[in-house]
């Protein structure tokens, strides 16, 4: 256990105030919990279950929304979109922590180079792929210049969530992998030696060590990057407005939309409960990842 | 060495870009020659268009509103992770459950139904709907906890004995001994505020409180886009949290490990 055990609390009859103390040190988190977290959560339910006005709760709001195709659209592109990014990124973001986690000369360097775009804001990405991505733009120039024909990117239903998909994997891969090298960090450095005495090649060696014992910080990469990819908005609203016909329409649009532009506030606050479940479910599951076994004693 | 080159280009030819006259970007992009990446006159005509325009106040109040939240935050995620490791009291599993979880719930899913409240508080169009939900960090809180709970119980015992109360034994003790874990979960907040495009779009669309990333997206959605003038932009955008992050780059590499990997 790396961090010493859990010492014993001091036991010098100076305890009374300690109930107190607690209260007061965590009085501001909690508020800030139930304002900003547990209010709108509940408040967002209330409406889609329409409680509070003349009739009891009912499931009129979920109905309407599932019988309504832009919605079963976007949730269906969701699910495309996610099934496509999420296993594009993690394995982009594993061939470059096991890259980067060897000892080449200025390794440092490179990895903080892949990692920086970690700071940049999704709408910069969005704005300068987006440009990048024009038919007179740079990415069509260097297709152009290799030989291959020019592409429509954004602008064509059947490119633009590929678009999209390359656009958001540009900030996250260099993310992940710090995860994952810091995993590989813990990899005992023996079993490498034992199998190279054993004459396993590099192949051998990724699959048969790397891989089984990275499984732990993978699961916690994969829950975490599927929670964040549910939520991309940023590229959408700024590139496609979700479309063309509908085709880069991300449950996160699809909210924005039907609350702002639709004026729809109970089917976004429907939707808005149907997206916080599904998140809650998979953030339990990060959670659980995220702790280790004896840290509840 | 391709995946660096890969993930530096883009930024490159940005801000390459900004520093050519907006007429100039597109022209050198075929055929393809070393004009394509560099500025062939290049200019500094963007900056100061952009310097004299809404775009510096943009970016005052994006430092502004993520400086504070780094303060705030770090206290209020600090104080509840010192009572989370250190404290005894009872139900203490239980809050730090709640809390974890709750924080981990990404703050875009609830964005929406909370900015209606926020709005009927009157709190759209201030620093203060700005900065609040930028406060509480499950992340923050997980990984000062976690660093708090290694710092030797015996320090707290002898200042006890010498009359600390425990407002004194975390300030005086736990604080200076956590920096590395107090710089990673700044940037970590830090993070969440530079990169924060949807809450401003709801909560704050009046041009005096514009942050970084509006004021971007806005430049994209004009008729008539200066891209020079727009490149210069995302540039400083881009180069301001990658300075902050190059500086402090290991700490934050360690703090996302301490969530990510330990068994």
């Amino acid at each position: 256990m790396a961090d010493g055990g859990r010492r014993r609390p001091p036991r010098l009859g100076r305890r009374q105030g300690e109930w107190l103390a607690a209260a007061g040190f965590l009085a501001p988190a909690l508020l800030a919990v139930v304002v900003l977290r547990l209010w709108p959560t509940l408040q967002a339910a209330l409406v889609a279950f329409g409680v509070g006005l003349s009739k009891g709760p009912s499931l009129a709001n979920f109905r309407f929304l599932f019988a309504d195709p832009e919605f079963t659209g976007s949730l269906l592109t969701t699910a495309l979109y996610s099934l496509l990014v999420n296993p594009i990124q993690i394995a982009l973001a594993l061939a470059l922590a096991v890259l980067l986690n060897r000892a080449l000369p200025g390794v440092g360097l490179w990895r903080t180079l892949v990692l920086l775009p970690v700071a940049v804001p999704q709408v910069v990405s969005a704005v300068i792929w987006g440009v990048a991505m024009r038919p007179d733009g740079p990415l069509n120039a260097l297709f152009q210049a290799c030989g291959f024909a020019q592409q429509p990117f954004l602008t064509s239903p059947r490119q633009a969530l590929g678009s999209i998909i390359i656009i958001v994997s540009w900030i996250g891969v260099g993310y992940w992998m710090t995860f994952l090298i810091a995993g590989m960090k813990d990899i005992p450095t023996q079993y490498y030696e034992a199998a190279a005495i054993d004459g396993a090649n590099a192949w051998q060696r990724f699959w048969k060590i790397t891989l089984p014992l990275l499984r732990r910080p993978l699961t916690f990469v994969l829950v975490a990057d599927t929670v964040s990819n549910f939520l991309v908005f940023a590229p959408v609203q700024v590139l496609t407005k979700g479309g063309p016909q509908g085709s880069t329409n991300l449950v996160m649009n699809e909210i924005f939309t039907r609350a702002f532009d639709q004026g729809d506030t109970a089917g976004a606050a429907a939707a808005t409960t149907i997206l916080v479940l599904v998140v809650v479910a998979v953030v339990t599951i990060q959670f659980r990842l995220m702790l280790r076994k004896d840290d509840f004693s | 060495m391709l995946a660096a080159l890969y993930s530096m280009m883009p930024l490159i030819w940005a801000v390459a870009s900004g520093l050519r006259p907006g007429a100039e970007i597109f022209r050198y992009l075929s055929p393809l020659t070393i004009w394509s990446l560099l500025p062939r006159h290049p200019t500094l005509a963007n900056l100061h268009v952009l310097w004299s325009g809404p775009f510096a106040r943009a970016m005052a109040n994006s430092i502004f509103v993520a400086g504070t939240t780094v303060v705030v935050g770090l206290l209020l995620c600090s104080t509840a992770a010192f009572a989370l490791a250190v404290l005894r009291f009872p139900g203490k599993n239980a809050v730090f459950a709640i809390m974890v979880v709750s924080f981990l719930i990404p703050f875009d899913s609830i964005a929406v139904p909370l900015s209606s409240l926020f709005r009927g508080f009157h709190l759209d169009n201030t620093y203060t709907g700005l900065v609040l939900p930028g406060l509480g960090n499950g992340l923050a809180v997980f990984l000062l906890r976690q660093f708090f709970l290694g710092i030797p119980g015996v320090l707290s015992e002898a200042a006890m004995v010498d009359g600390l109360g425990w407002w004194g034994i975390y300030t005086r003790i736990y604080l200076p001994l956590s920096r590395p874990a107090l710089i990673g979960a700044g940037l970590i907040l830090f993070v969440f505020q530079w990169q924060a495009y949807l809450w401003p779009l709801l909560i704050a669309p009046a041009p005096n409180v514009h942050v970084v990333a509006i004021a971007i997206a806005n430049f994209a959605g004009e008729f008539q886009v200066d891209y020079g003038e727009m490149f210069a932009a995302t540039s400083f955008a881009a180069l301001v949290p990658m300075l902050i992050m190059l500086f402090f780059q290991r700490y934050f590499a360690a703090s996302l490990a301490t969530s990510g990997s330990k068994e």
